[in-house]
Order: C-alpha cells, then structure tokens, then sequence
C-alpha cells in the first residue's frame, strides 16, 4: 500500500471535481433524471453569462428554453432510455445558446458540437451528463479549405479547358496548313510532268491562290501571337472609315459574287473621320466580312452601313445566315473557338479572324459585339470606333511605277541561305536589268568584297542565317574602307517584329523589308537607294 | 454456424422494427425521406468477417463503432466504404466532400448517423429481450475491415461470432450501401437467440 493522506478515490474525486469546474475547455451540465441541473460548469458561465446559482436546482429547458423549443428535447428523453447522442454540428449548429459576447466577430449564433450520456449507477438510468464543445475555429478553417479546394478544381478545370481549346486548335491549323500545301505540291507535280500551257496557267493559279491563303493563315497567327505578346504597333492616321470599308468590300465582293450572296452597302454620305492604322483596320473590317460570307448561303444578303453617332463611328455588318446559337454566342470572340470543331465541319479556317477583329478594335479604342437569334435566324456584328476631331489630308500613297529597264547598270549583291529566296530576287531583279550577284552565306559575301571582285551598289541581305548573320554582315560591311563602307543595305527577313526591324535598322541597313517581299517593292527600293547614294556622291564631289 | 429460417425471420423482422425508427430519425434530421431497405442477414465466426466483408466493401471504411454491454454485450459497428461515406455525408448536409480524414464535421455527421442506425437496431433488441443496454459513446476510425475486426479480437477472449446486417438506404434517389457488424460471445449471441425465437414464437 501506498502511504497517502487521502485515499485514491477521494483523490481522484478532486481530480474529476477541479477538472470538470477549472480545466475542462468546453462546457458540462449534469442533470437528474428529471432534467434538473445538478452542476454547471465555469466554461457554461463564462459562454451563457448564466451563473451557476441560477442554473443548478432549476429544469435543463427552463435554463435554456431554446433546447426545447428546438425539438432537441428528444436527445434528453432518449439519453434517460439509456442511450448515447451525439450531435453533430452540421446538423444541429449548437446545443446551448451562448450569450453575444462570447461569440466570435460577425458570428450570430454558437458553433457547437455535443454529446449526451446517461448517467447510469447499478444499471439504472440516473441522470444525464451533456458534454459541449466549441468548434468555431475548426469549421472555419474547414469552410477555408474547401474554398481552396473548390478555387483550385475551378482554376485545373480552366487550365484543362484552356489546353483542350488548343488542342483542337492545332488539329484545325495543321489541317488548315496542309490543305494549301497538298494543292501546292500536286499542282508543281503537275507542272514538272505535263508541258502543255493550258494546264501550266491553271497550276500556277491554283498555286498562287493557296500560297496566298497559307500567307494569309500565318499571318493571322503572328498577328495574334503579336496581340497576346502586346508587340503589335499600329500605324496611326486620320482616315475616312468608309474607305477602309470600301477596301474590305472590293476585296469580298469576288468571293460573294461567286458565292451569289448579294452585298448591300449602305454608307454615311459625310466621311467620318477616324484615328487608325488603316492596313489592319481593313484586316478586321475584312475578318467580319469573310466570316459572314462564309456562313451565308446561296441566295443571301449581307447589308453593310456605316453611321456616324455623335463620336462614335458604327459598322454594322448582318447577314442572313446560319446564325449562333444562344450556347455559342458569349464565346465568338475567343481565340481558337469554332462553334464546330469537329472534323466534318462545313467551315474551313482558324477560329483566329473574329479574335483577331476584336483585338484589332480594342487597341483602336473600338468594340465589337454580335447579336444572333438563333440557327438560321442571320447574324448581325456591330463595331464602334471613336470618332477623329478633324480629317487630315490624306497623302495618297501612289505606287512609282517602275519601268522595264529601271535598275540598269545597277550592281546589287544578294546574300541569302535560301536557294529559292535568292534565285527569286535575282530573277525579278534581272527583269528590271539589274546586274547580280547572289551568294548563300555572310563569309562568302565577305570574301568577294574583300577580293574587290564585287563593288555593289545595293546590299540585299536576309538576317537570319547559319554561321554569321545578317546582323554581323552589315556591322562588317561598315568597317571595309569606301566605297564599301557606304552600300547602302536592305534587309529582307522572316524577321518581321517592329522590334527586329529596329534591330536591322540600327546594325546599319538603311532598310527593313518582311518576307515575303514583293519584288517590285524590292526592285524600288533598290532603285530609291540607290539614287540616294548617288545623289550624296554627287554632293560631296562638288 | 447457420441462422434457422425461423431465427433468419424473427432478426430480420427485429431489424425492419429498429430500420423504420432509425429512417424516421435520419428523415427528421435532414429534412429528406430516408428510406432504409429490408435488411440481409448472416452469421459469421469473427475470424471469417473480413473475408465476407472485403469482398464488398473496398479497401479502408469509414466505420462507426459502439460498445454495448448488459446481458447481451459486444460491439457494434457502422462500416460504409469511404465512397459511400462521401455521399451520404454530402446528401445529408449538402457540402462539397472534402477527404473524411481532414473533415471533422464530416466525420461527425458520419458518427451521428451510425449512432441514430446502431441505437435503433440495438435498442429494439434490448427491448424485446427486456433487458437494459447500456452504449458507449459512439467512435469513428478510418481503417481496413480487416484492422477494425483485429483490434476488437486482441482485447476480447473467447469465441465470438458476427452478425452481418447488409444495409442500404436511399436517400434522394440515391443508394448508399453499408454494413451493419454485431460482434457477440457464444453466450450473448445463444441468449439474443432464444429470445429471438421465443419473441418470434409469441408474435405468431
């Protein structure tokens, strides 16, 4: 035996008596097995602000009414038939109502999960024990994880959202891209085994028509990759909308006339100024056209107006076509979106020109929006633009034309990888007599105007190519002694980012051009140097 | 060890007894029509219970576990495969499911649901054998049928068989299998018999 002054049991009653008034964190009543209160502990005083004198000696749903008035007077009558209940709180929200001080901020009512006991003694129910537990905090921080938990599924399913849209997207563009290629290869296939004209005038059509709609589809993607990279620049001028919506039309009205869509135009007699690079509005005019030819069939109308409303400039383009359903209608403007993306489509294209559009007006300060009834019901997409203070005079740009012989005696030196590009250039140069010499790399260049076996009057020089490049032949060129040193350069490159044109500018090319240049724009800009050059010789010499 | 057609008869009418409380508690609870359906009985040696269990019910279990004692005592058990847990937790309180071992209202509400289905089926059993049950409080544990039934065999002596109730409820449409384990001494599971039988008897 253990020498004690008191014994276990008296001991161990303390321990219970200290632990049910003092270090309990939660709430005990005891009651009989009428319902009296027989205790209440200090966590209950502190929370109801019910003190212990008022609560014990009187009936539980006296002490707190609200048990009852709840229906949760049920639990009690079980518990004296002997069995255990336990509430849970997503059920029950809470026992024993607690007074608006003990809540937590902005709380309205107790968070509370419980239990109640019989209290049995020799096997007959005695009384009841109720056990309440606070569990504010624990049901926060669950509510916040399940808010984390529903952000992030929400944020996967976007992303997988995102990565399906460019899925399709990819399958689209290869399909598109092949398609042009397939005509391109079959007809050169042609050509090389059948020497008869008739056929030879349809290849190079057929040919010339798909390189051009391939330009077309890769020029859209760079657009937009420019777009969503923010490297588009526009080229802003006052302009007349109505031309620029004129320009779109003639280039459309081919394709409706072939189509027998019919056009209705229907313009603003007064020009209505506006401030925009005049190149891609017409793009995005053009964008909205095309997509409405192409979903108007045989027999249709597509009605352009253009209106002026106080400072704001409107284009409204309807049609009677297939229409957009209501499911489709919030997302015709995103990148990548076919209302059908399967491979049985009727509709060729990209899913870019309407984003595209969009994107076009908003760097013009524009909007663009679309209003369908439904299938069949036609479509109508309205464009808003703000309105120029004043029309300045428009320089119309005329295009020199360039006679036959108008680079004679003109020495021009191509560098260039590229067989195909260099022999294009030099035979369109040849047409108008240039003189000149092609080389496939940067030393080779370098070699012959060190050896003087060249003294060009025109570099032409692509940037991008294996070994040295473009940028290192022109800083190299700079450093020769004269009349070297001073050759005027123009780079023709893929490169096509203002940012790269910049870049050519400032290694010491006097020009920019992208590919794929146009040859007669090449073949004058030549000319244009060169008279340049010469006429600053001449200054100097006099 | 096999239940006679009559003692098969007399638990599962007992049973339906204990279900029909238990589905009028759960439906007064939630504020849906709780439907429990007629109940499945076997008999079972303890060390056979996984096996019969496993086969239904995959890998760990939400189960929720009573001691009761009197007379007739044992261990009782709520076992649902944590899929099911899910989503009678989700139908009764319309939260989105978070994992149950993370959610302690989830596991309260899952423990409050055994103890109302434990209470219901044991209580009417105390009735009839007029015999005061006494429970413990209810315990929840996520674990593998067969480490729930290990951990009530290392502390009992004796050989002990298993009531296997196969319950399902229904609730809005949808059907929620679970397992009800009564685990009794020869001496228990001989008593909760006789009565059984004899009650059946006296209700003919």
């Amino acid at each position: 035996m253990i020498d004690r002054a008191l014994p276990t049991r008296t001991l161990l009653d303390l321990a219970a008596r200290q632990w049910f008034d003092e270090l309990a964190d939660r709430g005990i009543v005891v009651t009989d097995n009428d319902l009296i209160v027989c205790a209440w502990n200090s966590w209950l005083v502190e929370q109801t602000g019910i003190l212990a004198d008022n609560a014990i000696g009187h009936p539980l749903f006296v002490v707190c009414p609200t048990i009852a008035a709840r229906g949760l007077d049920e639990h009690y009558q079980r518990a004296l038939a002997g069995e255990v209940r336990v509430l849970a709180h997503r059920f029950h929200k809470f026992l024993i109502p607690v007074s608006k001080s003990a809540l937590p901020t902005g709380a309205t009512e107790a968070t509370q999960t419980a239990r109640i006991v019989p209290l049995t003694s020799d096997g007959q129910v005695v009384g009841t024990v109720t056990i309440v537990e606070d569990v504010s905090e624990r049901v926060v921080s669950e509510r916040e994880l399940r808010n984390q938990i529903l952000v992030s599924e929400r944020a996967r399913n976007v992303a997988e959202d995102a990565s399906k849209l460019k899925d399709e997207f990819l399958a689209t563009m290869s399909h598109e891209i092949r398609t042009p290629l397939n005509a391109v290869l079959g007809w050169t296939q042609i050509l090389r085994t059948q020497g008869n004209i008739k056929s030879r005038d349809r290849a190079l059509e057929v040919i010339e028509r798909n390189a051009a709609s391939q330009l077309r589809l890769v020029e859209d993607l760079l657009d937009m990759a420019r777009i969503v990279s923010g490297k588009l620049r526009l080229d802003i001028e006052t302009i007349e909308l109505q031309t620029v919506v004129q320009a779109a039309l003639d280039v459309i009205e081919p394709g409706a006339t072939a189509k027998r869509v019919a056009i209705v135009a229907d313009f603003e007699a007064t020009p209505i100024p506006i401030n925009a690079d005049a190149d891609r509005l017409q793009q995005a005019v053009w964008n909205v056209l095309s997509n409405a030819l192409k979903f108007t069939n045989s027999g249709g109308t597509i009605t352009v107006s253009v209106r002026r409303d106080n400072a704001t400039a409107r284009l409204i383009v309807a049609d009677t076509g297939q229409g957009i359903t209501a499911e489709f209608l919030p997302y015709v403007f995103d990148r990548f979106r076919q209302a059908d993306a399967s491979t049985s489509r009727r509709h060729g294209g990209l899913g870019l020109g309407l984003a595209l559009t969009r994107q076009i007006l908003e760097l013009h300060g524009g909007s663009i929006e679309v209003k369908s009834a439904g299938t069949d019901k036609g479509s109508t997409f309205a464009c808003r633009l703000p309105v120029a203070d004043t029309l300045a005079q428009a320089a119309a740009t005329i295009k020199p034309h360039l006679d036959a012989d108008a680079l004679d005696g003109i020495v021009v030196l191509i560098v260039d990888d590229s067989a195909d590009s260099r022999e294009m250039l030099e035979v369109a140069l040849r047409a108008y007599r240039a003189s000149v010499t092609t080389v496939d790399s940067v030393d080779n260049a370098l070699a012959q105007l060190a050896s003087g076996s060249i003294v060009p009057d025109v570099v032409v020089s692509d940037i991008g190519m294996p070994g040295r490049d473009g940028y290192e032949l022109i800083r190299r060129l700079r450093s020769f002694a004269e009349p070297i040193r001073s050759t005027p350069a123009i780079a023709v490159t893929a490169y096509a980012d203002p940012e790269d044109r910049m870049h050519a500018l400032a290694a010491g090319y006097q020009l920019h051009l992208a590919k794929p240049a146009d040859p007669s724009v090449v073949a004058e800009s030549i000319l244009s140097l060169n008279a340049a050059r010469s006429s600053s010789a001449k200054r100097h010499r006099s | 060890m096999e239940l006679t057609a009559l003692q098969q008869d007399a638990l599962i009418e007992l049973l339906n007894i204990g279900f029909g409380r238990a589905g009028a508690s759960l439906s007064q609870l939630t504020g849906h029509r709780v439907l429990l359906e007629v109940p499945k009985v076997t008999i079972h040696p303890i060390e056979e219970v996984a096996q019969a269990l496993e086969g239904v019910i995959a890998s760990d279990v939400a189960s929720v576990h009573q001691i009761f004692s009197g007379p007739v005592a044992g261990d009782a058990l709520l076992m649902l495969d944590q899929n099911g847990a899910a989503i009678l937790k989700e139908l009764l309180t319309s939260e989105p499911a978070l994992p149950l071992a993370i959610d302690a209202s989830a596991r309260e509400v899952i423990t409050e649901v055994g103890n109302i289905l434990l209470n219901a089926c044991l209580g009417t059993f105390g009735n009839i054998l007029h015999v005061q049950v006494a429970f413990s409080v209810p315990q929840l544990s996520l674990e593998s049928v067969g480490g729930i039934l290990e951990s009530l065999r290392v502390h009992r002596e004796g050989v002990r068989y298993a009531l296997v109730v196969h319950a399902g409820f229904k609730l809005r449409d949808t059907e929620v299998r679970g397992y009800l384990v009564i685990i009794l001494s020869v001496a228990s599971l001989d008593r909760l018999l006789r009565e059984v039988e004899a009650w059946e008897r006296d209700n003919r």
